[in-house]
């Protein structure tokens, strides 16, 4: 400190008596922040050439399972003869895998119209699955903003009761993001529905628990088309709009039900899902509205039309995961129609209605190989008819516990009780059934 | 002023570095010592009052820079040191002596600011006691030196070896704690993390900038250092401090293909492996310390025991797994994992 600044403070300061508390001023040199002794501007790997990350990766899992269906494993009552049998159940009721495979499908020879689910075939006796061999392949070249992905599945059935093994491709299409400054992204070839929200958690690797919903046979099948996907940014809001529009050959209900990809009818099915998010750091929560409209495309005959629209909400707090959704399906009635399962000589009129609740909770700890532990349970209903057929309703509790192992590993298991409310007989069809799934 | 009337600057750094007794502030930061503050509360009537509080201040300032540096060095803080001693030798005029004591010491706590002597405070080597206000001072013998750790990593699977962590813990005895790094910056460019991996000092300010055209929403659930910078436009930055150690995963709520890594480390000894996979850890004292190294790639960090000699290790060849792979389906920020063909 310079004498003369001495000077100016002490006269400043000159009547103050001793003793006195010194005033705060700044110290009298800068002070250093320390320096470490070693330091580092990080590692970033090339993009191309050698050491980059190679554009291809290889993932999959397999899904193996052990299940016990109640009586026959099928829902048809033994002495309920009503013609076609299918349209007086619910066929698809209940699952014992994520594929939404049932038990069986064996009407003991009585008709049915193709409006059936796949089936394992393992009746009602307790067996173990392997359910499916999954391996996806990720092409991301450097060089342009473009992703192909494929996803094949190997679905081994050995009982020879239920459907055949048979090699699935799931998903084959190429997707371009042609903006930089844009959440913009184009797909062409065969690839996951854009209706709802539960084709998000279509694979057993991803699903929270063993099987889908009681509406998920509308609305997470897989269509050959064209789609598009744009989302704004609402910073103020911390929150997003998002459209996903596709036009395919066929709708969004799933392969059992859909004619083999080709569009019969030639025209397309359009849909669509609006989209908001809300992604603050304590909660998120995304709330969907989506629609349907085209050809019943399951037969040739232009004029039947298929509509079908619906609700869907995610909320996720506090490890708390809550799923909702509401599906409305109205099909008109068409001619001679033709599904995966093969040729059938009537499509009538059909509506549905159903939803389903499911809320899950993640306990908030990880114990060495115990990565995270999930307890979950549903709700499902569905309301549907076919012209002049009795209306059918049932509903099901599903409860079940889901067990994520180091980082690959997840064992899930879950029971489904199943109830006949109203126009179909009461069947002992409730289902214990688990998996394991090894994601690589 | 009794302690500090003097007979040159001798008796002063005697009773500093000799005795704990006159430092009134236990010596545990060098920062915000309370001794600093000027000018002194001393009353000004007349001529000779003034005279005397300049007098006073003046030694009091010699005082305070030279505790203060004192407090500094024994905390592990050199540049703090550094700069305060540099400051006292400004001082004009100063006891030739004090200059003689304190100029080697402030040499010494440069140079080890800068990385290249120790990372551990030992004492600077005490004074002799003062025989006499003439007597010359004797200088500080050089503190003990320090090495460098150096080799090559091998392994990381198909990513190689480079963005490994190595870091070196004391294996008796405590490791000091080390000083967080300054002006560190992780962009988001071209929907990536730039840099992909970066080491730092527990307490270490980390700004995340978006260099993109694009917002992002950049998160961990890496525990205990968890965070969300929520949404952020181009060019906005969001500052973390990384308080814990451990690997941090990065992770973008809107972008599920984005993933990085910032590693948390608490020592001072530590490198990151380039493309080659060489690395290079500076400033370490010659012992027995344990070693470990992170690499994204390696499902268990390496563990070992490192014996440093007083040439310091040098061709070290260390190996990492490659058996961990890049995750399948990385979670958004409410854990529910995504599937990155998907959306967006």
């Amino acid at each position: 400190m310079k004498r003369s600044a001495v000077a100016v403070a002490a006269l400043l300061w000159g009547t103050r008596a001793f003793g006195q508390p010194a005033p705060a001023v700044p110290t009298p040199e800068p002070e250093a922040e320390p320096e470490p002794i070693n330091d580092s501007d990080g590692y970033t790997p090339a993009v191309e050439g050698a050491g980059a990350p190679s554009p291809l990766s290889i993932n999959g899992y397999i899904d193996v399972g052990f299940a016990k269906a109640q009586g026959d494993g099928t829902s048809f009552a033994p002495n309920d003869q009503s013609v076609p049998a299918d349209y007086g159940v619910d066929t698809f009721a209940p699952a014992v895998n994520s594929r939404g495979d049932v038990a069986s499908t064996n009407s003991n020879g009585r008709f049915v119209n193709g409006f059936l689910p796949r089936s394992v075939g393992i009746g009602g006796n307790a067996s173990f699955l392997l359910n499916t061999l999954d391996v996806d392949l990720k092409y991301t070249p450097a060089s342009a903003p473009l992703m192909v992905f494929s996803r094949v599945q190997f679905l081994p059935r050995f009982t020879g009761n239920g459907d055949d093994t048979r090699v699935y491709v799931e998903q084959a299409f190429g997707r371009l993001v042609p903006f930089e400054s844009q959440e913009f992204a184009l797909a062409a070839g065969k690839f996951d529905s854009v209706f709802g929200i539960e084709y998000l958690d279509n694979e057993a690797n991803i699903r929270t628990g063993v099987t889908p919903s009681l509406v998920a046979r509308y609305t997470t099948g897989q269509s050959i088309g064209a789609k598009l996907f744009y989302r704004v940014q609402i910073q103020p809001l911390q929150s997003a709009v998002s459209l996903n529009v596709s036009a395919t050959n066929s709708g969004n209900f799933v392969e059992s039900l859909q004619p083999p990809d080709a569009s019969l009818t030639g025209e397309p099915v359009g849909a669509g899902r609006l989209g908001y998010e809300l992604n603050t750091p304590g909660i998120q929560v995304k709330l969907g509205a989506s629609g349907l409209i085209g050809p019943r495309n399951d037969q040739a005959y232009q004029a039947a039309h298929q509509k079908t629209y619906g609700f869907d909400a995610r909320v996720a707090v506090a490890g708390i995961y809550l799923n909702a959704e509401y599906v409305h399906v109205d099909e008109g009635e068409g001619g001679p129609k033709t599904t995966s399962l093969g040729n059938f000589p009537i499509s009538s009129t059909f509506n549905a209605r159903g939803g389903y609740v499911q809320l899950a909770y993640a306990l908030p700890f990880s114990v060495g190989a115990l990565h995270k532990l999930t307890v979950y349970g549903r709700y499902d209903r569905r309301h549907a008819w076919f012209e002049g057929f009795t209306p059918i309703t049932v509903d099901r509790f599903t409860g079940g516990v889901r067990i994520d192992l180091w980082e690959a590993l997840i064992l899930k298991a879950e029971y489904l009780d199943n109830r006949e409310l109203a126009g179909a007989p009461t069947v002992a069809n409730n289902v214990f059934t688990s998996s394991l799934v090894y994601s690589w | 002023m009794r302690r500090v009337r003097i007979a040159g600057g001798t008796l002063l750094a005697a009773a500093l570095f000799g005795t704990t007794a006159v430092a009134a502030p236990p010596p545990t930061d060098a920062r915000g010592w309370l001794g600093e503050e000027l000018p002194l509360p001393l009353a000004v009537r007349t001529p000779q009052d003034l005279a005397v509080k300049a007098a006073a201040e003046k030694q009091y300032l010699i005082f305070n820079l030279l505790a203060g540096g004192k407090l500094a060095w024994d905390s592990g803080d050199f540049a703090t040191a550094a700069t305060k001693w540099e400051a006292l030798l400004k001082v004009h005029p100063l006891d030739p002596d004090l200059d003689k004591t304190i100029r080697p010491l402030a040499t010494e706590a440069r140079s080890r600011a800068a990385g290249r002597f120790a990372a551990e405070a030992p004492a600077p080597a005490t004074p002799p006691p003062p025989s006499s206000s003439t007597a010359p001072a004797p200088v500080a013998p050089p503190a003990n030196p320090t090495v460098s750790v150096g080799g090559s990593v091998s392994g990381g699977g198909p990513l190689g070896p480079g963005g490994a962590v190595i870091w070196l813990k004391r294996a008796n005895g405590e490791t000091p704690r080390p000083a967080p790094a300054r002006g560190k910056v992780i962009s988001q460019r071209g929907k990536m993390f730039v840099p992909h991996v970066l080491v730092v000092p527990v307490g270490t300010k980390v700004a995340f900038r978006n260099d993109d055209p694009i917002f992002h929403n950049i998160f961990s659930l890496s525990k205990p250092n968890e965070f969300d910078t929520g949404l952020y436009k181009q060019g906005a930055t969001y500052t973390e401090t990384f308080r814990h150690p451990g690997a941090v995963q990065l992770l973008c709520n809107i972008h599920a293909s984005m993933f990085g890594f910032v590693v948390v480390v608490d020592t001072p000894y530590y490198a990151e492996s380039d493309a080659s996979g060489a690395f290079n850890i500076k400033g370490v004292p010659p012992g027995e310390y344990e070693l470990q190294v992170w690499h994204e790639a390696a499902a268990k960090p390496t563990v070992d025991h490192l014996s440093v000699g007083a040439g310091g290790v040098h061709g070290l060849a260390l190996r990492v797994g490659g058996d961990k792979r890049a995750p399948q389906f990385v979670p958004d920020k409410s854990g529910k994992p995504r599937q990155s063909h998907l959306g967006y």
